[in-house]
């Protein structure tokens, strides 16, 4: 793919002495949504990690924008406008959600620019400005936490399992977010949630068993029940 | 969001209203000499003058206080705040005692060089600390200081150094200036030492409200989380350790000018679990709690000697087991979570006492 923002090339990856991935390739192409798919323990989030350089990876390289990653350490490759929102709504319990924004401006001033926006996302968010991160519900730290991506200029969002464990009004909510914050940069998404993907992503890559099998259109994986039994279970 | 710079009168007013309760603990500790006078039946003037009396040996108690508390609110910001598990801690405050007290006994140095010096070799030590941050964490990063510290602590009692350090017996004859004498000077040295710790804890908040101290909450809460946001933790974390560093050090040269023997014990690891133990009892993160747990430590190891004298050490131990089995997060942290819950409990207590009101509610 000619204009790709990020290019993981037949990486391997190891947590400790365990191969967890064993040659996943992923092109994402510049603006719009990508989704992993997979069954549990497929090795998806652990892409998103590699990607990071959380969990370097022992083959293979990552690609962003036309640039190697390799050896570079997890806070350079993030500076480089990779933002990541981690599964368990991966919020700072003890700071505020002012102070939740705040730390994540990469420069003066993000978050005072990007605020309409964001509160434009996330009305909930103004509202509960001043509060502890412990006193936000499920939902709403969800919803911080992807708003915490925002602050910086990012030029891809790697998004893990933002549907887990919310109401499905609150899922509703994050997929409108996700949808619009889209159109400002490149989305890398994991969900589980074949009903929230399908209707999010254009093109999808499938993870079995730490190699990426499949990769094609959303729209004609919907189609293929066949594909959907085979690797994501019953649909 | 966009908030409006309050005015600077304003400002003052609000943070005197958000520090009612410290504001208060202090003022009562500057009135304390003369409160136990009067009770004691001492003239105010005798207090004044230094006389020995039940007034001066409460001040003297209350000066160990105050440096254990800055020793313990050190020990907070890199443990509380940034959450790095250091065993080697008490080697920070045992290298501000020997080395500002062999520089004045031995070398003739006077106050200004010594502390100069002192903070220089305190960035060092914090370094040396951070060396290995990088690669090792959690429990491997304890065992790497607590093996650091103990190098020292043996070093010092070592009799190739007994010229300088007294060996095994201590420090002794360091001669404090005249007008820092904690004898002769006892009630300026408690108001100094009060002063230095109230510095060092507004210096505590100071920084924990900074950005810089933001990030060492977050690298303490989830290192990963923030690498993610792009920040190098190490350098926060180094900030952090020089910055206790510096701190302890401070006290340790305090209690160089307080104590007439610096005991080689103050390098051990029981003194680093010592400073674990206030910031735990406090409540640890808290800054506020640190204080508050050197002085129940002190006092209660003080005054449970003096009246259980040999079982002292065994109620001692079940004081601490009561504090983790009622208050888990210490007295500040469990206070904090709490207080909501203790508050509307009491409220509802309190409300059959209440008389009906007139106008209230119609059954």
């Amino acid at each position: 793919m000619p204009d790709a923002i990020l290019e993981v090339q037949e990486v391997h990856t190891f947590i400790g002495q365990f191969h967890i991935l064993q040659g996943v390739s992923v092109s994402v192409p510049r603006g719009g949504i990508v989704v992993l798919l997979g069954r549990n323990g497929a090795g998806k989030t652990t892409t998103l990690k590699t990607i990071l350089g959380l969990l370097p990876p022992r083959q293979g390289q990552v690609i962003f924008d036309g640039q190697s990653v390799q050896g570079r350490r997890s806070f350079d490759i993030a500076a480089l406008g990779i933002g990541f929102v981690p599964e368990h709504r991966a919020i700072f319990r003890s700071l505020s959600v002012a102070e939740n924004l705040k730390i994540a401006e990469r420069a003066r001033g993000d978050l005072d620019r990007k605020a309409d926006f964001i509160f434009g996302l996330f009305p909930d968010l103004k509202r509960l400005y001043r509060l502890p991160g412990n006193h936000l519900s499920g939902g709403q730290q969800q919803m911080l936490a992807v708003a915490r991506a925002l602050v910086p200029d990012n030029r891809l969002l790697l998004i893990d399992e933002p549907s887990e464990g919310l109401a499905p009004i609150i899922i509703e909510q994050m997929m409108h977010a996700i949808r619009q914050l889209s159109a400002e940069s490149t989305v890398l998404l994991v969900e589980q949630n074949f009903v929230v993907a399908s209707q999010l992503a254009e093109s999808y890559v499938i993870i079995e068993e730490g190699r990426s099998v499949q990769a094609g259109l959303m729209a004609d994986l919907v189609v293929d029940r066949e594909t959907i039994q085979r690797y994501l279970g019953a649909a | 969001m966009p908030t409006a710079t309050p005015s600077r009168g304003f400002a003052v007013r609000a943070w005197l209203r958000a520090n009612t309760g410290p504001l208060i603990v202090v003022g009562l500790l500057a009135l304390l000499p003369f409160a136990v006078a009067l009770i004691d039946g001492q003239p105010l003037a005798e207090v004044l003058a230094n006389q020995p009396g039940q007034a001066k040996f409460i001040q003297g108690l209350m000066i160990e206080v105050f440096i254990l508390a800055i020793f313990a609110l050190s020990y907070d910001l890199i443990f509380g705040i940034t959450g790095l598990l250091s065993f080697g801690h008490a080697m920070f405050f045992a290298v501000g005692a020997y080395l500002s007290g062999i520089m004045i006994k031995s070398f003739g140095w006077s106050l200004a060089p010594t502390l100069g010096l002192l903070a220089v070799v305190a960035v060092v030590q914090a370094l040396l600390f951070s060396v290995v941050l990088p690669r090792v964490q959690g429990v491997t990063f304890a065992l790497v200081t607590l093996g650091i510290a103990e190098v020292f602590h043996i070093v010092i009692q070592s009799r190739e150094l007994v010229g300088y350090t007294g060996a095994d017996v201590g420090l002794q004859g360091v001669i404090p200036p005249a007008f820092l004498s904690p004898a002769a000077q006892r009630l300026r040295f408690y108001f100094v030492a009060l002063g230095l710790a109230v510095l060092v804890y507004l210096l505590c908040r100071r920084f924990v409200d900074s950005p810089t101290g933001r990030v060492c909450i977050a690298t303490r809460e989830n290192e990963n989380r923030a690498l993610m946001l792009g920040y190098n933790t190490f350098y926060f974390k180094l900030t952090a350790m020089i910055i206790s560093s510096l701190l302890a050090s401070l006290a340790g040269f305090l209690h160089m000018l307080y104590q007439p023997i610096v005991s080689p014990g103050i390098a051990s690891l029981s003194y680093t679990v010592n400073a674990l133990l206030m910031v735990l009892v406090g409540g640890m993160g808290t800054l506020s709690g640190a204080p508050i747990g050197a002085a129940i430590l002190r006092l209660l190891t003080f005054y449970f000697d003096k009246w259980f004298g040999q079982s002292s050490g065994f109620i001692l131990g079940m004081v601490y087991v009561a504090l983790v089995l009622f208050l888990p997060y210490g007295i500040v942290g469990t206070w904090k979570l709490r207080r909501f819950a203790w508050r509307s409990g009491w409220a509802r207590l309190a409300q059959p006492l209440r008389p009906p009101s007139r106008d209230g509610e119609r059954l």
